[in-house]
């Protein structure tokens, strides 16, 4: 059959349909054209983005020593189990057989991997953490039946004392988004870094750096070719001044306790042992925290998470009295031979202050005094000097303000005079506050610590260290008190005698040792100067105060015991003292302590 | 025209009807000379789509392409007047097998389409097409009329329409999708009003709104409304169309060389040897390898399209359009597809993409235009 007349109008039509496959052809060029080239650099990006990732390689974070070198806190390598979902046969199967080795409820790990739900098969869940060792190995074991499931090893923080030590030693926390975004922030989601204590404040030293890994992966996720390596640098070791025997002994001491123990030394102020009772276990911290967990801490009504040696503030109570007689001595009002006769009361500015001693107790000269806490010769002394030089003492001693120790969080404790009444209470100074204030009761506030390094500064020889428990540069010098001399020896003449002599510590005596101190109960209720009850509400007990040193002739270490509702000084506080002085200079008792 | 002088061509009795070796300056070596490249260019893309896959495509591929170029050698050798006239048998034949792999076939790829000779699988619906093309050039080649007649159309629309349909019942909507072009490029030059080509569009909408509401999976429904939000479902269907934009992009002008493209070796790309290796070339080969490649195949369309223009009957014309129109809309569906123009859909690349039957009928088709070329001139 032959095209005939036809031909020509087929020819055409062939021609017409021919163009339009051409130009379609033409176009799609075009098309490719635009993916290609202009917009080739954007799509290069994805790819890159596709093939290449970023692991963290996680540095570890430096362990910290205790003065001796005994390890306080290392990171332990800790084994997390992860599911690859687009891998197993089925989920149900692999939590079956994971909750098996983990025994674990299966329908705890479903709701782990329910909150996967919108994330891509290939992406990882993290099952559970911490596993032991032996658990680890059994899926290691099980790895070509279940090659869902991968062993990642990290690292978790061991706090080996447990919940000695705690205050100091602080805890980790998952580093939040504020955080992350601050600038030049050195950390990325999902970061634990230092939430309170050394932990935390010396965080960047102990944390290392990350190293970085860039792998290819394939479209599972799964890197096939190792493309470089940024050295990451592990967390430096940190060895702090604290003793952990004596640390241990005072949180032994402590125990069933609320209160504080602050022992440093005076020389330069490295703290030996600090103690907040109650405590915590920050080992709970180094996994997930539990909501039960958190809970429990924050609701406890004797709040273990405070550190009261220094984030609560109370009256120091006759301890206060060394720094009345060194602004008597220095001020001249006083001389060391000036006597006063307390017959168990006295009447300032038209009221009647009482002695802590009923029947009084006769004569007392200033060493006499301090040894048997005679309040009615410091009501004297306090109204000579009057509100403004007790507070320009207190302050000079540094209380009122924090000493700067390296932890966080510190209260500064309140020094009251005139100006701070009128401006704070709204109300003008009454003279009997001054009486009060005299026997370090009334509005003054002070920590555990600021009272520590109050009589570091006594024992050493008249200058305010920095308590630290990391010997470095960025420490204040030791600041010198500018008092005459001879101010501090009748004073120190008094400690010694109210340990040695027939004084309120007598408690504290140590065979072999010699220990000065000055003993403190601070009444709780019915004291008509004292305004703020919110120390009134858990018990109407005294709390107890004991602040030392020893060895007297040259002092190596002060030790402060705070008990909150614990009684008299003499009674509760002094003996812990004495155990820890004990516990310290015990390896050479009687010989020269260790230097 | 015969040569006496050669002494072989002298010895065997050769008949008139099959090409003679001084006739071999008349084939058409520009079209084979494309077909040798991109059977060339697909089997080391094949190669390099599955360098990294449990399988090594290329050996398989290999064999289908030797398989291919001896068929179209066979098929060259008989004139296509030969074959229309046993088109009707072969058409009912393929009918037959269309029919049973609905009952018999294997399932890949979410349709059943396949027949399982021994590790070999065989697939009746791209056989399907050429003997459609074949059959329905004899029933119009026969007519004579300028324009065709209303009855006549839908004669032709019945023949495609059959296997269409037990196509789109595997369910393989793009392989039924190709008769569509075929019949419309066919269809237009034996002779269609323009409104009636009007008219069918409006009715191929039509129909389109019905398969999506009855005649499709769910997962064929997710594809187009993948196409039509790729962002919706990034990690589903939409994840395709975006790695292989990702492929294609990152190709740039020049490509990441051979066996280096990322996003292939990784395995970010799926389909890679059949439906998308298309973006393994444009990813390796960048800008250049693509333009090189659709100039190859723009190079087949203008050597089919004058073949068309000078075949010697009517038959011949309409023969080259039916195979021509099928292999341009694959060539210009899929090169679509893989930079996300058009929804995703089960149509490769002829001479590039993996696959058995697919590879042979396009070598068949190349055979069937050389012959329909060959013998154009009355006394061959």
């Amino acid at each position: 059959m032959r095209v005939g007349e036809h031909r020509e109008v087929l020819a055409a039509r062939v021609q017409l349909l021919s163009r339009l496959a051409t130009v379609t052809l033409a176009m799609i060029a075009g098309a490719f054209w635009y993916v290609q080239v202009l917009q080739g650099s954007h799509f290069r990006q994805l790819a890159e983005n596709n093939r290449l990732r970023k692991l963290a390689v996680e540095a570890p974070r430096g362990t910290v020593y205790d003065r001796h070198g005994r390890v306080l806190v290392e990171d332990l390598p800790s084994y997390n189990l992860t599911l690859d979902r687009s891998r197993g046969r089925s989920v149900p199967d692999s939590l079956r057989f994971a909750a098996g080795i983990l025994e674990r409820p299966v329908e705890e790990l479903e709701r782990v991997v329910e909150r996967y739900r919108g994330v891509a098969p290939f992406q990882p869940v993290l099952l559970a953490e911490g596993l032991t060792l032996p658990e680890a190995a059994r899926f290691r074991v099980a790895e070509l039946e279940h090659p869902e499931f991968e062993i990642q090893v990290t690292h978790r923080r061991l706090y080996r004392l447990g919940s000695h030590a705690a205050h100091v030693l602080g805890y980790l926390g998952e580093v939040r988004a504020e955080e992350i975004a601050r600038p030049q922030s050195p950390y990325r989601s999902g970061d634990q870094i230092g939430r309170r204590g050394v932990e935390r404040a010396y965080d960047r030293r102990l944390r290392g750096q990350a190293g970085e890994q860039v792998v290819v992966v394939d479209s599972r996720g799964r890197p096939v070719e190792q493309l470089g390596r940024a050295v990451g640098r592990p967390g430096e070791p940190l060895r702090l001044t604290l003793d952990a025997t004596l640390q241990q002994e005072a949180e032994r001491l402590l125990e069933g306790q609320v209160g504080a123990v602050v022992a440093l030394d005076p020389r330069d102020g490295a703290v030996r042992a600090l103690v907040s009772a109650p405590a915590y276990d920050p080992n709970l911290f180094a996994r997930r925290l539990a909501v039960e967990d958190w809970q429990r801490l924050v609701s406890d009504p004797f709040h273990p998470l405070q550190n009261r040696a220094l984030q609560s503030a109370y009256s120091p109570g006759s301890v206060f009295k060394v720094v009345v007689a060194a602004a008597g001595l220095a001020e001249g009002v006083v001389t060391t031979a000036d006597g006063v006769y307390c017959n168990g009361s006295a009447q300032h500015y038209g009221r009647r202050f009482h002695c802590w001693r009923a029947g009084g107790h006769g004569w007392v000269d200033l060493e006499r005094a301090l040894e048997v806490s005679c309040d009615v010769y410091f009501y004297a002394l306090g109204q000579k000097l009057g509100i403004e030089r007790l507070a320009e003492y207190s302050r000079r001693f540094e209380l009122g303000r924090p000493t700067g120790i390296d932890l966080e969080g510190e209260k500064t404790g309140l020094v009251p005079d005139p100006e701070w009444s009128r401006r704070v209470r709204r109300h003008p100074w009454y003279p009997g506050e001054t009486i009060s204030v005299a026997i370090g009761q009334g509005a003054l506030l002070t920590t555990p610590l600021q009272v520590a390094t109050m009589m570091a500064a006594i024992a050493n020889g008249g200058r305010l260290v920095t308590p630290h428990l990391v010997a470095g540069a960025e420490l204040a010098a030791p600041r010198r008190l500018d008092l005459p001399p001879g101010v501090l020896e009748p004073i120190r003449r008094g400690l010694w005698r109210v340990v040695n002599g027939g004084g309120t510590g007598a408690t504290a005596r140590v065979p072999g040792l010699e220990v000065a101190g000055k003993t403190g109960t601070v009444q709780v209720i019915a004291h008509e100067a004292y305004q703020d009850t919110s120390q009134l509400r858990r018990e109407h007990r005294n709390h107890a105060w004991f602040a030392s040193y020893a060895p007297a002739a040259a002092p190596q270490l002060v030790v402060v015991v705070f008990l909150e509702h614990g009684g008299q000084g003499s009674r509760a506080a002094a003996p812990v003292a004495k155990a820890l002085y004990e516990t310290f200079f015990q390896p050479d008792l009687g010989v020269a302590p260790n230097t | 025209m015969r040569l006496s002088s050669n002494p072989i061509s002298a010895s065997l009795p050769i008949p008139d009807s099959r090409p003679r070796l001084a006739a071999l300056a008349s084939i058409r070596w520009g079209l084979l000379a494309v077909v040798v490249a991109l059977s060339a260019i697909g089997l080391a893309t094949v190669h390099s789509a599955s360098a990294e896959s449990p399988i090594d495509y290329l050996y398989r591929q290999a064999i289908w392409v030797a398989v291919g170029w001896a068929a179209m050698v066979v098929v060259f050798g008989f004139s296509y007047h030969t074959l229309l006239s046993w088109s009707l048998p072969l058409y009912l034949a393929s009918l037959a097998a269309l029919a049973l792999v609905l009952v018999l076939g294997y399932e890949a790829g979410g349709s059943q389409g396949w027949f399982r000779i021994g590790s070999v699988g065989v697939q009746p619906s791209e056989f399907a097409k050429l003997v459609t093309a074949l059959y329905l050039t004899r029933y119009l080649g026969g007519l004579s009329q300028r324009e065709l007649q209303p009855r006549q159309i839908a004669t032709a629309l019945a023949i495609a329409a059959v296997p269409m349909v037990l196509i789109a019942l595997e369910p393989d909507l793009g392989g039924a999708a190709m008769f569509v072009p075929m019949l419309a490029g066919m269809l237009l030059v034996a002779g269609v009003r323009l409104r009636l080509l009007v008219t069918a569009l409006v009715a191929a909408l039509a129909l389109g709104a019905l398969i999506w509401s009855f005649g499709m999976q769910p997962y064929q429904r997710q594809r187009v409304a993948t196409f039509l939000q790729p962002a919706e479902d990034p990690l589903g269907a939409g994840y395709q169309v975006r790695q292989s934009k990702i492929a294609v992009g990152s190709g740039e002008l020049t490509g990441k060389g051979y066996l280096q493209g990322t996003q292939s070796q990784l395995r970010f790309l799926p389909a890679r040897h059949t439906d998308f290796i298309f973006a393994v070339l444009a990813e390796e080969w960048g800008f250049v390898g693509v333009v090189v490649v659709l100039g190859l195949y723009g190079i087949y369309l203008v050597n089919a399209g004058a073949i068309a223009a000078r075949a010697r009957d009517r038959q011949g014309i309409l023969l080259v359009v039916g195979l021509t129109s099928v292999f341009a809309f694959h060539v210009l569906y899929n090169s679509a597809m893989v930079i996300g123009l058009v929804p995703i859909t089960g149509i490769p690349l002829p001479f590039l993409s993996y696959g058995g039957s697919f590879t042979l009928v396009n070598y068949l088709a190349v055979g069937l235009l050389l012959g329909v070329d060959f013998r154009r001139y009355v006394n061959r």
